[in-house]
């Protein structure tokens, strides 16, 4: 098979010293493949947002590896120099609340990331455009975020995610504040996403609804993951 | 890459605005401030050059005749006028009073002179120069004055025959020109009372009332009554001559001070302006203080109402330095606007002053940059606290 998008081994976490300590992973595994869409879940202070936390590489693991489409980007320490630029280019980011740029249109608040990466303003903005079409908000485009509706906004932020065709999206809960049908039609489009720009997505959920549609399921409890075969899921 | 401070300035228009309208009072007032300094130096310079002189001659040790009182005997200018280099001498006297006008008292400066020597009013904006010795004054517009009114100046009717402009004393108080002679008798004739007080003190002195000297009484009284001074004798220089020159032999000829215009501007700006030049300056200084105080924390409280759009930013992979770009561009920004407002404002309101106000446009530049570096400075404290913003934030528990 080909290099996976996401490969974890042996990730540990470990918040403050001492007494105070908590080992909030204490020894994660998981391989995520170019393309699938795969979901992330378990009680609450499982460890699920600290595990995104350090595959955005926003906090530090305390031990293990990790790789992003097959380049290691921490082996017991960051490899990598610039984890802002790895953020920008190789890691998408879905929130639970769309967190849209308030004073950008609709079209600059995905157009953004290109932009940061150097890319000239009318290339981001045609870049944006595509995907804004593809996820059916380019009718949006000159609007301002606080005009669109909730489904909408969570759109837009799909396509911010995706705009600079990033390997890997982090998602955590993004369906929580809709309702079952648009939290069904947004798994509809990451897994559509998915297959069309072969992007490896992780899904944190707690959202009964759509746990069905995963075509793998990973369980976290206590800081360990465990993969859950289920029926209807081919890996 | 867009301006991520010009769109939301853009977004936040109303918030900048009415901020902007705030600070721009400041800044405003700011200006005034300076205008009004300006206007104080500006007025000194027009009192100098409109009174036509190249020297002052003023009592020994003084620093007169604006600076400090100075006292000269009225025929001192006939000895200066026999100097070489002198082209034109005459007597001026300076007198501040109040002139009642219209239910009012208006305090001006009034300035006896000779029609046609140093010290007459150098143009006129309506009616005609003095031509009478007696009993008719130039009046600067500024003084509310009429032409053909009848104002009384200590105990006589004078007609207003003449208007001119921007002629006010060093402390800004619009000048009323009069015949010389006119001017004399207000300021140092004694009034009817006062004479026939010191007839009597004088008559009662033995020593000067002695009865085998007859006529001696009468000659001192007269010479009391008629005793006649001046405050300065202004000169103006031969062509060819140099002031300092001309201005050296009458100090060491006469026994008189005598002050060049370079000299005579420094006195009036330097020591008479100074401590309201320290003022004005300390007042500056302060709302400068001030002003920085309030962008800092309009700023400071901007960004921290913006700290989950910051910690989305920084987690998308936006770099400290746009960050802290953008938050000193909107910092410029609001100081921009601020000092539109200012600018503005400050224009309008100076003729409503009851000084001159002299807005210099070098010192619109001077504020203008003065603005830009204290908003600089005080977007320093909200660029700090963007940049601690924790981009893990954004991800949320
Ligand atoms: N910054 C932190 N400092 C110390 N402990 C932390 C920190 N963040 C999380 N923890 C602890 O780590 C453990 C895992 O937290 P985490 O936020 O990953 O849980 P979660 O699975 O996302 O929970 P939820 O479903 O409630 O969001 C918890 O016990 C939590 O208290
Ligand atoms: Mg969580």
């Amino acid at each position: 098979m080909a290099t996976p998008a996401i490969e974890v081994a042996g990730l540990r976490k470990r918040y403050g010293e001492g007494e105070a300590a908590v080992d909030a992973l204490k020894g994660v595994d998981m391989i995520i493949h170019p393309g699938e869409v795969v979901g992330l879940i378990g009680p609450s202070g499982s460890g699920k947002s600290t595990l995104l936390k350090c595959l955005g590489a926003v906090i530090e693991p305390s031990a293990g590896r990790m790789a992003l489409a097959g380049q290691t980007i921490f082996d017991e320490r960051w490899k990598i120099r610039d984890l802002r630029a790895l953020r920008r280019d190789s890691i998408g980011f879905v929130f639970q609340a769309p967190y849209l740029i308030p004073f950008l249109d609709v079209t600059d608040n995905v157009a953004l990331l290109p932009m940061l990466a150097g890319k000239p303003n009318h290339e981001a903005r045609r870049q944006a455009m595509e995907l804004l079409e593809a996820l059916d908000v380019g009718h949006r485009a000159k609007a301002s975020p606080s005009e669109l509706s909730g489904g909408e906004q969570q759109r837009v932020a799909i396509a911010r995610a995706l705009v600079n065709r990033p390997p890997v999206i982090l998602a955590d809960e993004p369906t929580a504040p809709l309702d079952s049908e648009r939290a069904l039609n947004v798994i509809r489009i990451l897994n559509r996403m998915a297959g069309q720009y072969q992007t490896a997505i992780i899904v944190v959920t707690h959202d009964e609804k759509i746990i069905p549609t995963f075509q793998r399921l990973y369980h976290i409890r206590d800081g360990r993951t465990f993969e859950e075969a289920g029926e209807g899921r081919s890996a | 890459m867009i301006s991520l401070a010009g769109r939301d300035i853009l977004h936040s228009w109303s918030k900048y605005v009415f901020t902007g309208v705030g600070l721009g009072l400041l800044i405003g007032v700011t200006l005034s401030m300076a205008g009004i300094y300006r206007g104080m130096v500006d007025d000194a310079q027009v009192l100098l050059r409109n009174s036509g002189a190249d020297i002052w001659v003023v009592q020994q040790e003084t620093l007169g005749p604006y600076a400090e009182p100075s006292s000269l005997r009225d025929d001192v200018y006939r000895s200066v006028l026999g100097l070489p280099g002198v082209a034109d001498a005459a007597n001026v006297t300076y007198l501040n009073m109040q002139i009642r006008h219209d239910e009012r008292d208006v305090r001006v400066m009034a300035v006896g002179f000779e029609p046609g020597q140093p010290g007459e009013p150098p143009f006129l904006s309506a009616g005609r120069h003095i031509a009478r010795n007696h009993y008719e004054v130039v009046a600067d517009a500024r003084t509310g004055f009429r032409l053909g009114e009848r104002i009384r100046i200590r105990r006589q009717d004078h007609t207003v025959v003449g208007l001119t402009r921007r002629m006010v004393s060093s402390s800004g108080d619009p000048m009323v020109f009069l015949p010389l002679k006119d001017a004399q008798e207000a300021q140092f004739l004694k009034d009817n009372d006062a004479i026939v007080n010191e007839r009597a003190r004088t008559a009662a002195n033995p020593a000067l009332n002695r009865p085998g000297v007859p006529g001696l009484l009468d000659a001192i009284q007269a010479s009391q009554t008629t005793s006649r001074s001046a405050n300065a004798v202004l000169v103006r220089v031969a062509s060819g001559w140099d002031s300092e020159q001309v201005a050296e032999g009458i100090r060491r000829w006469k026994h008189l001070e005598a002050f060049t215009r370079v000299q005579m501007e420094e006195i009036l700006v330097s020591k008479l302006i100074e401590t309201s030049a320290r003022q004005i300056g300390t007042f500056l200084v302060i709302l400068a203080i001030v002003s920085a105080a309030i962008v800092s924390f309009i700023i400071y409280t901007m960004t921290l109402g913006k700290i989950r759009e910051l910690a989305v930013l920084k987690l998308i992979g936006t770099r400290n330095r746009t960050i802290a770009g953008m938050i000193l561009q909107e910092s410029l920004g609001l100081g921009l606007i601020g000092f539109v407002i200012g600018k503005t404002v400050a224009t309008l309101w100076a003729p409503y002053f009851p000084k001159y106000v002299l807005l210099l446009p070098g010192d619109a530049i001077r504020g203008l940059v003065a603005v830009m570096l204290v908003c600089a400075l005080a977007s320093l404290v909200a660029i700090r606290a963007a940049l601690k913003v924790d981009p893990a934030t954004a991800i949320g528990g």
